[in-house]
């Protein structure tokens, strides 16, 4: 019948262009790269990377090209479920506070859950630090005080001098104290974070499930590549791999270890001491309240696995600004 | 455990997380980011937070480039776990031009080879791309021990120094960006190492434009988008 052969006609004429378009559309796709899903997890990456597909060029040189699709939400959303990590950072006027805490907010941004604690070193609260921590996103608590001039590093020679940011972390332990009084039960964990260190993301999810004080091994500090808690095979730390004072009480640097919330609020007495500390003993001046040895909880791998570094940003160099300086001074840096 | 539940639900939590779409790909030119490195104590640490910035930009393609005979286990591990995309590539800096110990570090211009070798990649490559959307981009050299604010990368930096301003672009390392087509409609623009020092990065610029043509960003570069050379210790 007519009918029946058109459409056959139709269908034999059809057939071969999709057949074209087909095969047109896999050798397209082909020679480009492998889409992986990144769920986003620090965790997962692990496995993203083994399932990544090699791209071979010509070229010898070029080994690997991963395209990852990306979440840009910025900050994460909050979740329900995971403890917040209070994070304390004191912070002071200098040519490279701004280059510092917008490099440490670009990390912070990664992290869900997180209340970036910022103390500032002055009598007010200045404009920087203000609108730098609005246009993060970022969750934030902005507070200031000024340390006495007679504490400073180079004050008053009888007055032993107060480590820097002394102060700062106080107020915020006493700002987390007088916050949470009647809500102790919100999961939180809290983490010293100075604003010149550099910080992987595995770090702050290996914190989260800190019990009392969880501790890891720190780059760069104490005259060593590293300082590490020492670890026996019933994964308890039993003392301290440092050449400087290895019998301090708590051999470790600021940047070593996580508080859990609970423990913060429950020793209200505990804080960092003012005066009278030893150079390496400010650490152990607050842990010695809340914690003995035993109680510590090794992470990164049983303490085998660099996480923080210590790194330490060099001055820059101003000569050519001159007595009258160069550039415009209303230039916020 | 309380461990292993926590970590499950925050597995459940990703796969329920709505992600914001970016839009289609062919509207956002690529960034591409040419960082030389070499191995020194802080590389890893520098390396780590510079690649946490870089996770916040779309159509980044970061460009490695290793001062190595060899890729090292240290880079080639930390790009794959990065979640960024990226070429790995890795070019010796010829003893001559190698500070020597006790050089200061402003002695001779450092990653000049691996910059080069960043850019004729990027030529390679975009020659066995098809179609004209390839060749969409913008190039752009971050050395690893500096800051970048995420608004930079939308931007070109200020135009401004003190040194020596009879350069023809007298600007940082940092302070600049070309599109992707400058780049490859003149093969032959490269890095000069014979370059005298601050003449580095117009050795490249007098390749590619006049100093009319440099586009000012950053408000008309009233507003600083980075703060260039913050070395670490």
């Amino acid at each position: 019948m007519p009918k029946r052969r058109d459409i056959l006609a139709i269908v034999l004429i059809v057939l071969p262009w999709t057949l074209l378009i087909t095969v047109w559309h896999q050798s397209a796709i082909a020679p480009l790269l492998a889409i992986q899903k990144d769920e986003g997890a620090e965790g997962k990456r692990e496995t993203g990377g083994q399932d990544s597909k090699e791209y071979c060029a010509s070229d010898k040189d070029i080994v690997e090209v991963v395209r990852t699709e990306y979440v840009y939400t910025r900050p994460p959303p909050w979740s329900d479920v995971l403890p917040t990590i209070h994070i304390i950072t004191p912070t002071y006027t200098r040519p490279v506070q701004k280059a510092e805490l917008t490099r440490i907010a670009n990390t912070f941004l990664h992290v869900p859950n997180l209340h970036w604690i910022l103390i500032e070193d002055s009598q007010r609260r200045t404009p920087l630090v203000t609108s730098l921590l609005r246009e993060t996103g970022l969750n934030y608590t902005h507070l200031n005080v000024e340390t006495p001039k007679s504490f400073k590093i180079r004050g008053d020679t009888r007055d032993p001098k107060i480590p820097r940011g002394t102060m700062q972390r106080n107020l915020a332990l006493r700002w987390l104290r007088e916050t949470f009084k009647n809500n102790s039960s919100q999961p939180g964990i809290v983490y010293f974070a100075d604003d010149d260190n550099s910080y992987s993301l595995e770090l702050f999810e290996e914190m989260r499930s800190t019990r009392k004080v969880s501790v890891w091994p720190v780059a760069f500090v104490g005259g060593l590549r590293y300082e590490s808690p020492k670890v026996n095979a019933a994964g308890k730390v039993y003392g301290w791999k440092a050449v400087f004072d290895p019998h301090r009480p708590f051999a470790i640097d600021m940047a070593g270890f996580a508080i859990n919330l609970k423990l913060i609020l429950s020793k209200p007495q505990a804080y960092f001491k003012l005066r009278g500390v030893k150079g390496g003993y400010q650490e152990s001046s607050l842990l010695r309240e809340l914690v003995t040895l035993s109680d510590l909880e090794p992470k990164a791998a049983n303490c085998t696995k660099i996480l923080v570094w210590h790194t330490r940003t060099e001055k820059p160099i101003l000569v050519n600004e001159g007595k009258k300086g160069f550039t415009d001074p209303n230039m916020e840096i | 455990e309380e461990l292993y539940r926590l970590q499950g639900q925050i597995r459940q939590l990703e796969k329920m997380k709505q992600p914001e779409k970016q839009p289609p790909k062919s509207s956002l030119p690529t960034i591409f980011v040419i960082t030389p490195t070499y191995v020194r104590l802080v590389q890893k640490a520098e390396l780590t937070r510079l690649s946490q910035t870089f996770l916040h930009v779309p159509q980044l393609h970061w460009i490695v480039v290793e001062d190595s005979l060899h890729k090292t286990p240290l880079v080639s591990n930390f790009l794959m776990k990065s979640g960024l995309t990226y070429t790995h590539l890795h070019v010796p800096t010829a003893k001559e031009r190698k500070l020597q110990e006790g050089d200061p570090s402003w002695l001779k211009p450092r990653g000049v080879e691996q910059r080069n070798e960043g850019l004729r990649w990027l030529r390679e490559d975009r020659r066995t791309q098809p179609g004209e959307d390839s060749h969409q981009g913008v190039v752009y050299f971050a050395d690893d021990d500096n800051t970048y604010s995420l608004q930079l990368f939308e931007e070109v930096v200020r135009f401004h120094t003190g040194w020596r301003p009879s350069r023809p672009f007298p600007m940082d390392m940092a302070g600049f960006a070309v599109s992707l087509k400058l780049v490859l409609v003149n093969p032959d623009a490269c890095f000069d190492g014979e370059a005298p020092m601050g003449f580095l990065e117009s050795s490249l610029l007098k390749g590619l434009v006049t100093i009319d043509e440099l586009e000012p960003k950053a408000d008309n570069c009233t507003k600083v988008r980075e703060a260039a050379r913050v070395h670490n210790v």
